[in-house]
């Protein structure tokens, strides 16, 4: 539990840096992103030796739901809410001891996230943010080839984190639009080769997003 | 807003880019193999000689890679040719004069090759290199080649018999891997043959003096704190597999001279924190090891006492204490250099270690300034000399009760006629009236004048003579036999990395006296890259001097105190 307390708390930091709100929302909100993200070249890993895995850029959608904390509240400015991401990007090549080839599939991370976004608001109508976001993803590889040979598939579920950062502009009392960038990562997701073989990669991944958000 | 969405891809398009840049190690095996090439040095080979086949894969006409370690052979006439050579499966040697069909089979791909037995005989052969040195303990590759009755020339090295005349020197291999392969072992020479078809040819090995193959670096004390030495050695590995201590031989260079310098004999001096790599170099040849530095680097230092009055002729004890950048506070008086404004007033002695003594002139009063240096910083201490008239000395005991091989010091006090009190026990000259039972220190600008030794059970008179006046302690020697050890942390058993610590061990005898034996105990850390022990600075005034540890690096180590048979251990925890 003390553990569990302390990463609470390290996630509430962010929202220590923010002032006192002018008029601004408080409360529930809902909104939905999308936007781009590019999958960074992974380096993966099996029994045989280490590999490169290089992704073309993709596209990403967002829904969130969360909760703007109230002006003068102790905790500081900002807001907790809960999102789910799904990212998605074509296998690009495959770089082998044997030299680059072409690949083929996709690679998808469907994330569960707890975001904490601390907010600096003044008397503007556009207030930017940093935060941080933990909770878990499903990483899919489907039908992930090289030089039309199958090369992996499967599923797993792994440990995701973020780092976010953008500018709200409130448009209305309610609405809001949110420009960000976020750097997205996960622990090494584990998938089944063709031949058998177990490989792990790392996943992590530049994203600049473009959102709505309602607050009731 | 398009501009900005284009740039933002394009921006999207640059950082997939990013991320691993390492070189792959896996082979490709998902891609295909659709071909096989076999590869020959020569089509043709006489009979009862071998040839070595490669075999190229090519992987759906996207790659290829030498596949050969993954070929299964097989031949269509075992009787003209055949792959017998279980240690290089790829060697197929002909029997008798014909044409005969291999083949290269990997999973469901195969290709085929037709060789040639022909029916020519050797008439001479030629082992290459002709006459090679090499060193002692390495090896040397031998080949012969045949010239053949058809004008043709074949490397026979696979089937030739091998051997060496003086197997003393040099041994070479007949087996059927490694044929001609010679192996040194002892300087001088030998005469290597080959024998192929009733033919023998031979070449001189000489086999030379070993030479430097590599150096290890390697030191007692790879984690030192700033400021102070440790020493490295080197020793070379030669050929043969002999090594040699070449510390006083090699080019010493440390990879950051800010964190720590080396030098020419290898001893190193740390500086400030960090990580340095010290290289030894000789004959071409370097090797190293990595030196860790602790404890932050020099800030401020800080002479004690910071004033000064001494009579003339007498000594006192300085220190420095060094202020460092992780807040730690540490003894420096033997790393800085001393030195005095005028040098006809007092003069800075460093007999040892971290002992200086600050003696007044016999001949001058007045004022001077003593300074602490290390670098750009420094200390000062101001000295006053005087010349009052001395009325009486006083020592710290009457009488002392010490155990056979036990120590304890005496000091004295001097009066003077201007109220003044001053220490002079380095000033007195102590003697005993029996060295068999107690002994004293006489040793002017020792760190121990003044310390009394018990030696043999009884009693004995130290008296101490300064000003030409007279001071006695009487001394009684006990047998006694040590119940138990304690060592007492004078300041708890946890410490910064830089700080320091002072022990003492206190005996416990049968009779139920206790006796301070920090300075008669054998003291040891297990782990000195955490944490050593060093010397107090001299204290004036105290019975027995402390014990003090030093905090090095972040972990535990184990401190043991030994004294009369009996051991103590406490652990020292380096934060």
């Amino acid at each position: 539990m003390k553990r569990t307390c302390q990463i609470l708390i390290a996630l509430c930091l962010p929202l220590l840096f923010c002032g006192q709100a002018k008029a601004q929302h408080s409360g529930p909100y809902v909104g939905a992103f999308f936007g781009g993200n590019a999958l960074m070249s992974a380096k993966s890993t099996d029994s045989l030796g280490n590999f490169g895995l290089t992704y073309k850029p993709g596209l990403q959608g967002s829904a969130v739901i969360g909760w703007d904390f109230e002006p003068g509240n102790p905790v500081g400015e900002g807001r907790i809410e809960l999102e789910y991401t799904r990212r998605s990007n074509q296998l690009d090549r495959v770089k082998f001891a044997d030299g680059s080839f072409v690949g083929g599939g996709t690679m998808t991370a469907d994330s569960l996230l707890v975001n904490f976004y601390g907010v600096f608001h003044d008397n503007r109508r556009w207030a930017p943010y940093v935060g941080l976001g933990l909770g878990a993803a499903r990483m899919e590889a489907s039908d992930m080839i090289v030089t039309g040979e199958p090369l992996a598939s499967g599923t797993n579920v792994v440990f995701a984190y973020q780092f976010g950062t953008g500018i709200d502009y409130a448009l209305t009392k309610h609405w809001s639009i949110d420009l960000g960038y976020r750097f997205f990562g996960s622990t090494r997701p584990e998938f089944t080769e063709a031949n058998g073989k177990k490989f792990k990669m790392d996943y992590y991944s530049h994203n600049a997003v473009l959102g709505l958000r309602f607050g009731f | 807003m398009r501009n900005l969405l284009w740039s933002g891809f394009l921006i999207m398009l640059v950082l997939s880019g990013c991320g691993w840049d390492g070189t792959p190690t896996r082979l490709n095996d998902f891609t295909k193999l659709t071909s096989l090439e076999i590869v020959a040095t020569s089509p043709t080979i006489a009979a009862l000689t071998s040839t070595k086949l490669t075999v190229k894969g090519n992987f759906s006409g996207i790659f290829t890679r030498d596949i050969t370690s993954q070929v299964t052979w097989s031949t269509a006439d075992l009787t003209i040719a055949s792959f017998t050579n279980t240690a290089i499966p790829n060697a197929v040697t002909g029997h008798k004069p014909g044409n005969v069909v291999l083949t290269a089979t990997v999973g469901n791909i195969s290709n085929t090759f037709t060789l040639t037995v022909s029916n020519a005989t050797v008439t001479a052969l030629a082992i290459t290199p002709a006459n090679p040195s090499v060193p002692k303990g390495l090896t040397q590759q031998f080949a012969v080649t045949g010239t053949f009755s058809d004008a043709s020339t074949q490397d026979v090295t696979l089937n030739a018999t091998w051997a060496s005349t003086d197997t003393t020197v040099a041994t070479v291999s007949d087996a059927a891997g490694s044929k001609g392969l010679a192996q040194s072992l002892a300087i001088g020479s030998t005469q290597i043959s080959a024998t192929f078809g009733g033919i023998s040819n031979t070449a001189s090995l000489t086999v030379t003096a070993p030479v430097l193959q590599s150096i290890a670096v390697s030191t007692t004390t790879p984690s030192l704190l700033s400021l102070t030495s440790g020493t490295f050695q080197a020793s070379g590995v030669y050929s043969d597999g002999t090594s040699v201590d070449v510390t006083s031989q090699v080019a010493w260079s440390s990879g950051n001279t800010s964190i720590a310098t080396i030098t020419t004999t290898g001893t190193a001096t740390a500086l400030s924190e960090g990580t340095t790599s010290i290289s030894a170099t000789y004959g071409g040849v370097t090797g190293s090891a990595n030196l860790k530095v602790t404890g932050g680097h020099l800030t401020k230092i800080t002479t004690s006492p910071a004033t000064l009055t001494l009579v003339k002729g007498t000594n006192s004890a300085l220190t420095a204490t060094g202020t460092f950048s992780n807040n730690t506070a540490r003894d420096i008086t033997g790393l800085v250099s001393w030195s005095v404004a005028n040098t006809g007033i007092a003069t800075v002695t460093s007999p040892s270690g971290n002992l200086v003594w600050l003696k007044a002139s016999s001949a001058t009063t007045g004022t001077t300034t003593v300074t602490a240096s290390y670098n750009t910083l420094s200390s000062t201490t101001s000295l006053t000399v005087t010349d009052p008239g001395l009325t009486s000395i006083a020592i710290s005991l009457g009488t002392l009760d010490l155990t056979v091989g036990t120590t304890a010091r005496l000091s004295v006090i001097a009066t003077f006629n201007d109220g003044t009190t001053q220490d002079v026990t380095a000033n007195c000259a102590w003697t005993t009236s029996d060295t068999t039972i107690a002994a004293v220190d006489n040793t002017q600008d020792s760190a121990t004048i003044g310390r009394v030794s018990g030696v043999a059970a009884g009693s004995a008179t130290i008296t101490a003579t300064y000003g030409g006046l007279n001071i006695t302690s009487l001394v009684t020697v006990k047998t006694r036999t040590v119940q138990s050890l304690t060592i007492n942390a004078v300041f708890g058993t946890t410490v910064a990395t830089g700080g320091q610590l002072q022990m003492r061990a206190t005996a416990t005898y049968t009779d139920s006296a206790n006796q301070d034996v920090t300075e008669d105990a054998t003291w040891s850390i297990d782990t000195p890259s955490v944490a050593i022990l060093t010397t107090s600075p001299y204290q004036t005034g105290l019975a027995v001097q402390p014990k003090l540890v030093m905090g090095v690096g972040t972990g535990t180590a184990t401190l043991s105190a030994t004294f009369g048979g009996k051991t103590q251990t406490t652990t020292i925890t380096v934060q």
